[in-house]
C-alpha cells in the first residue's frame, strides 16, 4: 500500500464569495476489514482504518466525519461549506494508528 | 464469477465489528475511544438504542433526501448522499447526519457533524454493504429533533459461479 | 454412435485448421510476467498439479480443458448423448439447492426461477420459471443439461454433464427441480428480482474524477516513476521529453499493434516488459503495479482521443484473424467461447447474475486498465482475461502471452474511433 494516504480535494471551477461549494474529496486507504480466523472469530488486532476526517477552513472546523469500518475502501467524502473569503480549505484524514492525511484547495474567487 | 463467494465471505467479515477488536485498541487516546463508541459489533436496533435512547425519531420525508443506488453493482464500494432543506443559521441548523446500514455486522457507518458554515447540508461518501438491505438517514437537528428516513439498496454479485 | 460425432468433430476442426487463421511463424514468447500472472502450473510433492494464480483465486489445475494456446491443438469437449441412469430417484428439493449452488454454477446466474431467495438471477438462458408445464420428458431434460449440443450445436449452455461439472445424480435431481416448476405464476412482487424487468446497472461515476476514481490518484503519482532513473541511470524521462502528456500524446491510440523489433502484437503493457528494462534497466514484469501504473499514465496523455489500431496491413490482418478464432474458440470446462457472453447474438446486454455483459460491438478495451471497485485495485486487460478464464474452468495462459495480445487486438478494433477514457471504474 505505497499509495495509502493520497489525498484528492476538488472544488468547483469557479467560486463566487457568498457562493455554498460543493468539496469532493478521496484519499486512498485500504480501511481494513474485519477478519476472521478458522473457527469463524474476530482477529484481535489494532485494525487501521480512517476513524476521523476533518474540514477546516479560515480556521473553522466546516464539517467533520467519524466513520467505522463500514466505510469503503479509498473513501469518497462530499459535504459544502459557505465560502466568504480567499483562504485555504484543508480536509485531514486521520486513521487508527495514528496516520494524519492532508489535502487542501485554494478557495480563489475570479 | 468465481470470486464472488469469496467477495461475499470478505465483505461480511469486513462489516464486522469493532467489537472485540476494540480490545487491541488503546483507550489512552480520547479519539479511539470516541470512535470505538460509534462503530460497534451490534444489531441496528442496538445501535439506534445507543445513540438515542428513546428519543422519537420522526419520519424526515420529504425534508431528508437521501440518495443511493437502488442495486448496488458491488457492496464495496456505494455512494451515498444526504441532503437535508433546512436552514444553516446559528439559530437553525442541522448538526449531526447519521448513516446506518442495517445488515452490516457495524450498522452505523459514519456520523457528519455539521455547523451553520456548511451553508447547506448536503453531504455523502462511499459506504460498505454486505448484503441486500436498509439503509437510513438520521438527521439531528439543532434544537434536537431527530429525523429519519430509509431505503432499501439490493447488492448483486456476478453469475459465473464457482 | 458416440465415435462418428467424434471422428466428425474431429474432420471439422481439421477443415477449420486448413482454411483458418495462420499460426506459423510467430515467435516463442518467454513471459516477462510477475509469478501469479505466469499461468504456471505447479506439481505439488504428492504429485498433485496446482495451478498457480493470484491469492483468492482458485488453485485448480484445469489442465485436462484446452485453453487459448495457440499450440493446443486439442478439440473441444466431445458432444455427449447421456440417459438418466437407471433406479435414482431425483429429489427436487435437492435439485433447487444445486440450482442455485454458487459452488456450482450457479444455474441462476443464466436462468430465473421463482423464490424470494432467487437473487440476483440472470437471463443468458431462457426464464425456467414455468418450464415444468411444458411437459418436457425428464430424459430430455437430463441430455439439456448434460450436453445440449446434441440438441442445439451453437448453445451457450455448457455441457455440464459431459464436463463432469455435474454428476449423473446432481443432473437427475435438477430435472426433478425444473418438473415441479408449473405456472400460473403468482403477480413478482418485486420487478428487480426479475433480470428481464431488472434496471440497467448504473455505473460508478466520472471515472476521470480522481475524487472519484482511485485509479486517477494512482496513475497521476506514476509521473514519479516516469522521471525516476532505473539501474543504468536512465529514466523514461530522458528519451521521451517534454513531460509524459505532451511526449505521449496519442501513442496509446495504436495500440495493440505489431512491433516489428519483436516479430508480436503488443499492447502498451507488454511492450514495456521488455522496453522498460532494455532501456533502464528496471523490470516492469507484466501485471506489476509499475507496468500497470505506467500503462494508466501512458493512456490518460490520449484520453479524448479516438483508437486507430491498424487493421488494414497484412500483418495486423492475420493477427486479427487469430485474435477473432480465439474470441469465437470454445475452451475450458464449461466449454465456453468468448463470443457466448459478450456479443450481442448471444449474452451480451443481458445479466449474468447481477452483472449486465458487456457487448464487444461497443468496444470493450479503450477505458482499461480500469479500477475494479470489488477487488480495490486497477486492472489491465490481461488480469481480466485471466480473471474471466478461471472460473470458466480454463487454465490461464502468461500475461504477456501472444495470444491475448491478438485477442486484444480483435477486441480493440471495435473501438476503433471511439475515445479514449482510461482509467476506467467498473465494479
Amino acid at each position: 500500500m505505497s499509495d495509502i494516504g493520497k489525498v484528492r480535494v476538488r472544488l468547483p471551477s469557479s467560486i463566487k464569495p457568498g457562493d455554498v461549494v460543493r468539496v469532493r474529496s478521496l484519499v486512498i486507504h485500504p480501511m481494513e476489514r474485519i477478519e476472521r480466523d478458522s473457527k469463524g472469530r474476530i482477529v484481535d488486532k489494532k485494525y487501521l482504518y480512517i476513524n476521523r476526517v476533518v474540514a477546516t477552513y479560515l480556521g473553522k472546523t466546516v464539517a467533520a466525519f467519524d466513520t467505522t469500518q463500514s466505510v469503503s475502501e479509498n473513501p469518497t467524502f462530499v459535504f459544502s461549506f459557505r465560502a466568504t473569503d480567499p483562504g485555504t480549505l484543508t480536509i485531514a484524514f486521520h486513521d487508527t494508528h495514528g496516520g494524519k492525511y492532508e489535502g487542501t484547495a485554494d478557495v480563489k474567487f475570479v | 464469477m468465481k470470486d464472488h463467494p469469496i467477495d461475499r465471505r470478505r465483505a461480511l467479515a469486513t462489516l464486522g465489528a469493532l467489537g472485540l477488536g476494540a480490545s487491541g485498541l488503546t483507550l489512552s487516546r480520547p479519539r479511539r475511544a470516541h470512535a470505538q463508541t460509534l462503530g460497534q459489533h451490534e444489531t441496528v436496533d442496538e445501535a439506534l438504542k445507543r445513540l438515542f435512547g428513546a428519543r422519537p425519531l420522526k419520519d424526515g420525508g420529504g425534508i431528508v433526501k437521501l440518495d443511493l443506488p437502488l442495486i448496488a453493482e458491488n457492496g464495496a464500494v456505494v455512494p451515498v448522499s444526504v441532503d437535508v432543506t433546512s436552514p444553516m443559521t446559528p439559530a437553525n441548523y442541522v448538526k449531526t447526519i447519521y448513516v446506518v446500514a442495517d445488515k452490516n455486522r457495524i450498522p452505523v457507518v459514519f456520523r457528519t457533524t455539521l455547523g451553520p458554515e456548511a451553508g447547506q447540508a448536503a453531504i455523502g461518501a462511499t459506504i460498505r454493504l454486505g448484503e441486500t438491505g436498509d439503509v437510513r438517514a438520521i438527521v439531528e437537528q439543532s434544537d434536537g429533533t431527530l429525523l429519519a428516513v430509509k431505503r432499501e439498496v439490493k447488492v448483486t454479485v456476478g453469475g459465473c459461479g464457482g | 454412435m458416440r465415435r462418428l460425432v467424434v471422428l466428425v468433430l474431429i474432420l471439422a476442426g481439421c477443415a477449420t485448421v486448413a482454411d483458418g487463421p495462420d499460426y506459423s511463424a510467430l515467435p516463442r514468447w518467454p513471459s516477462h510476467a510477475i509469478p501469479q500472472a505466469r499461468g504456471d502450473v505447479r506439481a505439488l510433492p504428492d504429485g498433485r498439479r496446482q495451478a498457480v494464480r493470484y491469492e483468492g483465486w482458485t488453485t485448480q489445475d484445469f489442465g485436462r480443458f484446452r485453453t487459448y494456446a495457440y499450440d493446443d491443438t486439442r478439440p473441444e469437449i466431445p458432444v455427449s448423448r447421456a440417459l438418466p441412469p437407471a433406479g435414482l430417484a431425483g429429489d427436487a428439493r435437492k435439485g433447487r439447492a444445486l440450482f442455485l449452488s454458487r459452488e456450482k454454477a450457479p444455474c441462476t446466474g443464466c436462468h430465473l426461477v421463482p423464490g424470494a431467495d432467487v437473487w440476483p438471477a440472470g437471463s443468458v438462458g431462457p426464464d425456467l420459471s414455468a418450464i415444468g408445464d411444458r411437459r418436457l420428458p425428464d430424459a430430455y431434460l437430463y441430455q439439456q443439461i448434460w450436453d445440449p449440443r446434441v440438441t442445439f450445436p451453437n448453445t451457450t449452455m455448457p455441457p455440464w454433464g459431459a464436463s463432469r461439472a455435474f454428476t449423473a445424480e446432481e443432473i437427475v435431481h435438477l430435472v426433478a427441480y425444473l418438473q415441479t416448476l408449473k405456472g400460473p405464476l403468482p403477480p413478482e412482487p418485486d420487478a428487480e428480482r426479475n433480470p428481464f424487468t431488472r434496471r440497467r446497472p448504473t455505473g460508478f461515476g466520472d471515472n476521470l474524477d480522481p475524487t472519484n476514481n482511485p485509479a486517477v490518484v494512482i496513475a497521476e503519482d506514476a509521473e514519479k516513476l516516469w522521471n525516476a532513473p532505473g539501474p543504468n541511470g536512465r529514466a523514461c524521462a530522458n528519451c521521451h521529453d517534454g513531460g509524459v502528456t505532451r511526449a505521449m500524446r496519442g501513442v496509446a491510440a495504436h495500440y495493440p499493434k505489431l512491433v516489428a523489433a519483436y516479430g508480436r502484437v503488443m499492447s502498451i503493457e507488454d511492450f514495456l516488459t521488455v522496453h522498460g528494462p532494455e532501456r533502464t534497466g528496471r523490470p516492469l514484469l507484466a501485471e506489476s503495479a509499475e507496468n500497470v501504473d505506467l500503462t494508466m499514465l501512458i493512456k490518460m496523455a490520449s484520453n479524448g482521443m479516438p483508437v486507430q489500431v491498424d487493421v488494414t496491413s497484412a500483418e495486423a490482418r492475420a493477427a486479427l484473424a487469430r485474435g477473432k478464432a480465439s474470441f469465437y474458440r470454445r475452451i475450458g470446462e464449461r466449454n465456453h467461447s468468448c463470443a457466448d457472453c459478450h456479443t450481442p447474438e448471444r449474452g451480451a446486454n443481458k445479466f449474468l447474475g447481477g452483472r449486465m455483459l458487456a457487448d464487444v460491438t461497443e468496444g470493450l478495451t479503450r477505458h482499461f486498465p480500469t479500477w475494479r471497485t470489488s477487488q480495490g485495485a486497477a486492472w489491465d486487460m490481461r488480469r481480466r482475461f485471466q480473471w474471466c478464464m478461471t472460473p470458466l474452468g480454463a487454465n490461464m495462459l502468461a500475461a504477456d502471452a501472444i495470444e491475448y495480445a491478438e485477442l486484444e487486438l480483435y477486441l480493440t478494433s471495435f473501438d476503433n474511433g471511439k475515445p479514449i477514457s482510461a482509467p476506467g471504474i467498473r465494479h
